[in-house]
């Protein structure tokens, strides 16, 4: 596994632009923005390709819609805006003209998460991995950071249907080696191989992991295998079931509801295969808050999404596995 | 301005749309008869002449794209595309079932979708509020890539509370988008009743004009009007356009007509005999505009028009083949200039060969020659032209004249058949009643060889003779003097139009009778039927529901 090593702080919603702006020389691609272009870096594509951003202001209805459309019509479409209002405003969009229909849309979404920060609990969206999984054909992927983001965004265009990808507002150190690519869909990476138990992550929650795992290791002797599950629909459940086999428990953490999400789909993997304790980590079944820039750690913090709250977890499911 | 739109033939696929319908949802046992018919004109209109599309090859390049926004109208969707030769007529009666490609709402299709759709269907309507946007996603790809593909959308009243429909407007009009037109069907009725009382949308006209677009508004269930309107919209340039198309849910069968329970209610199958019955009864009234004091024809097809008339009848005589002159194309095309209701010009000229590219060029929309006027070469020529020129063409016989047998060959180019009850040549003649065993003869020899067309009746039809020429098989009626021959043309077509009315009851009562079913078919439309009890006979019968 290539970690980076240096400290990089990169931001995904860039890595996005970019990524876009790189596949923009296929005169197919299309994208659509709900008047915060600036804020998801479509504009980085519309900047070099203004024949092809469409910006439908804020109206998140009609940008499903309108990317369906534009689907039909033989283009890929990307999709933008904050996770709050898409899935969060229109489900049924999603659902009935781009799902069912099997449409080249992708759906790439930020802000999604606690992490959000100041603008507080109706703009902190924590149940979009849950209802997108839900609906068939959908795909859904959880970057963990921009590298992750640059890969995984030429994989989507390339693999035919609707795809779902979420971003989180805040820039992070990256996970990944510059030119690190080991990315597929249905896939997910080790980052740290253990024995004692597995730590799965998804997005911001992944370096939370390692984090933690360091800790465990270091302070009470505990070997924790750290999986970044970028991809949650499909789920890697040749993964999953290994750890499960080969570590006894599992936790997990994801920036989302516990109900439905990352936590929910290991589960299921390991309960129709190899039952072993779960414990599922994120915001559970509250509404966030508001949080100043400089307050997000302790925002997380406060609903239980800190490497102390891993640590504190782990140890505990330990004591769970039934020797 | 002709509108090449092969008028009857267009009106019988839509009258078949509509059977092909009804017996869908009869065998379904669900589905919505309203919406469906409500549609019918608009859909037809759009897969039998306006749309570019072949059915043979789906995904053609360069077709145009219709998004049924109100996926309601399901049935009657999948009945114009199976006449428009997408599917078999037969597996209408899959419809609704399981395993069906016919399913409750249409579904885009795709390798994926191959059991549950079939090529041609584009969009998976169904949730209400959608397909007017993903319409607009269509046409903004097409537009940006210097495209010629038009995308027609057919949006609903009731759908037209969903907040998304007025994202599409604006998002439209923003985008220039003069290769989308969206079609409002405009029935009045949602699931819960009537839309001015569950959500007004009125002022409707100004809501869509306010958000930029292009305006235009009809009559939904003329054919003539719809056709007209989507014409002049493509020179429309800058601004997308909606046709507002003012219908009746369940337009066809009166007792479903502008009834909400019918919005998504099946018939009792054993209705369906008598159902298809009603709707191949449809009478066309079309006056005669020599009849009546002479000349200011203008004033005659402007009031005709306004008072319901189907079509105007146009009698064209030169002073030889008929002892009379009236008038010529000339007149027709000044006529056509106010008016795009259907012209139905009857030529008794000699030699209608040598005259027929000019009321071609007139503007008429229906071209009939006599028998007596031309041998089977002149027929097979002027016919030929006819049908290029998208004109539907007739033909006349005189009450003298036996049936040619050269014409058995030729019925499938032959859109309307004019049994004269009159020798023509001048306005105001009686009816001359062994006409009728004519037009039963012939009526017999064209069944037997499959006739499709319209049989027109014309020659002193007035509210004596109707009934009589209706059960001898004409669904056409031209009517002079009938019409024109007092001053009160309104009062004249409303009277033909009841008696038309009495003579479809009388008719569908006795198909019950026979059926056996007289006191549920009187039963179940009992509200049309009371106010003509006394004509029908049926008073006895009335009393005893009660």
């Amino acid at each position: 596994m290539q970690l980076s090593d240096k400290n990089v702080i990169s931001d995904m919603r860039s890595a996005y632009g970019k990524a876009l702006v790189e596949l923009g020389s296929d005169s197919n691609i299309v994208c659509v923005g709900a008047d915060t272009t600036d804020s998801l870096k479509t504009k980085l594509f519309g900047d070099k390709f203004p024949n092809r951003l469409y910006n439908v202001g804020i109206a998140e209805a009609n940008l499903v819609s309108i990317a369906a459309g534009l689907a039909i019509a033989g283009k890929v479409v990307f999709a933008s805006t904050y996770a709050a209002f898409l899935p969060g405003r229109c489900l049924d969009q999603i659902r009935n003209a781009i799902c069912y229909p099997f449409l080249d849309v992708k759906l790439v979404v930020s802000h999604a998460g606690l992490t959000v920060g100041p603008d507080g609990a109706s703009h902190q969206q924590i149940e979009d991995i849950s209802t997108m999984r839900t609906i068939p054909n959908m795909r859904v992927l959880v970057p963990s950071d921009s590298i992750a983001v640059k890969n995984l965004i030429p994989l989507m265009r390339h693999t035919p249907g609707p795809f779902f990808m979420r971003l989180a507002r805040p820039s992070n150190s990256n996970i990944y080696e510059d030119n690190f690519d080991q990315f597929d869909i249905g896939k997910s990476n080790v980052i740290k191989d253990g024995s004692d138990i597995t730590i799965i992550a998804c997005g911001l929650m992944v370096s939370k992991g390692i984090d933690a795992a360091q800790t465990l290791e270091k302070e009470y002797g505990v070997s924790c295998r750290v999986i970044d599950m970028y991809s949650i629909k499909p789920i890697d459940v040749e993964l999953v079931y290994r750890a499960a086999i080969d570590t006894g428990a599992i936790v997990t953490i994801e920036e989302h509801s516990i109900i439905g999400g990352l936590g929910s789909a290991v589960c299921e993997v390991t309960a129709e295969n190899h039952p072993v304790p779960v414990n599922r980590m994120g915001v559970t079944d509250i509404f966030g808050e508001s949080a100043r820039e400089t307050e997000i750690d302790a925002l997380l913090s406060k609903y239980g999404l800190s490497s102390d709250h891993i640590v504190e977890s782990v140890l505990k499911t330990r004591k769970k596995i039934k020797k | 301005m002709a509108l090449k739109m092969r008028y009857l033939e267009l009106n019988r696929k839509v009258r078949d749309a509509r059977m092909l319908a009804i017996q869908g949802i009869a065998e379904a046992g669900s589905g919505h008869p309203g919406a469906s018919f409500s549609a019918a004109e608009i859909m037809g209109v759009l897969y039998f002449h306006k749309m570019k599309h072949r059915p043979s090859d789906p995904l053609w390049e360069e077709r145009d794209y219709f998004i049924n926004s109100k996926a309601h109208s399901a049935p009657g969707f999948y009945a114009v595309l199976s006449i428009a030769g997408y599917i078999d007529s037969k597996e209408i009666k899959t419809l609704r079932k399981l395993g069906s490609r016919l399913q409750g709402h249409p579904v885009r299709y795709s390798e994926r979708q191959k059991n549950h759709s079939f090529p041609g269907i584009e969009y998976s309507g169904g949730s209400e509020g959608i397909g007017l946007s993903v319409s607009i996603g269509i046409a903004l790809a097409k537009k940006r890539d210097g495209e010629k593909n038009r995308v027609y959308t057919l949006i609903g009243d009731g759908e037209s509370n969903e907040g998304q429909i007025w994202e599409a407007a604006m998002a439209a009009s923003k985008f220039r988008l003069d290769n989308l037109v969206a079609i409002l069907d405009r029935n009045m009725i949602q699931q819960d009743g009537f839309t001015e009382e569950i959500m007004p949308l009125d002022p409707v006209r100004d809501k869509w004009a306010a958000f930029n677009w292009n305006v235009v508004e009809v009559n939904g269930h003329k054919i003539e009007q719809i056709i007209d309107a989507l014409s002049r919209i493509e020179k429309v340039e800058d601004k997308p356009s909606i046709i507002i198309a003012n219908t009746t849910k369940g337009k066809g069968i009166k007792h479903m007509a502008n009834n909400p329970q019918w919005h998504g209610k099946a018939p009792p199958k054993k209705h369906v005999p008598i159902l298809l019955e009603e709707l191949q009864s449809e009478i066309l009234i079309a006056p005669s505009i020599i009849a009546g004091e002479p000349e200011n024809y203008e004033e005659k097809v402007r009031r005709a028009e306004r008072a319901g008339a189907d079509l105007i009848h146009l009698d064209i005589m030169d002073g030889k083949f008929v002892p009379t002159t009236s008038f010529f194309a000339d007149t027709i095309k000044h006529l056509r200039k106010i008016s795009s209701i259907p012209f139905d010009a009857h030529l008794m000229i000699e030699k209608p060969v040598n005259h027929v590219e000019d009321y071609i060029d007139a503007g008429c929309d229906i071209v009939t020659v006599h028998v007596e006027a031309c041998n089977e070469m002149e027929f097979v020529e002027i016919n030929k032209m006819l049908l290029k020129a998208g004109i539907s063409p007739g033909i006349a016989i005189n009450p003298g004249t036996p049936f040619p047998s050269w014409l058995i060959e030729h019925l499938d180019n032959i859109d309307v058949m004019i049994i004269m009850s009159v020798n023509p040549g001048f306005a105001g003649q009686k009816f001359i009643p062994e006409s009728l065993d004519k037009m039963a003869g012939t009526v017999k020899i064209l069944k037997s060889n499959n006739y499709k067309g319209f049989i027109e009746a014309d020659g002193g039809i007035d509210a004596t003779t109707l009934q009589q020429v209706f059960d001898a098989g004409a669904r056409i009626m031209v009517a002079g003097n009938a019409v024109y021959g007092s001053p009160d043309i309104n009062s004249n077509i409303i009277q033909l139009k009841h008696k038309a009315n009495v003579a479809i009851e009388t008719k569908l009562l006795e198909l019950a009778t026979i059926n056996d079913m007289r006191s549920d078919w009187i039963k179940s439309r009992k509200n049309m039927l009371i106010p003509l009890a006394r004509e029908l006979g049926i008073e006895e019968d009335l009393h005893a529901i009660k």
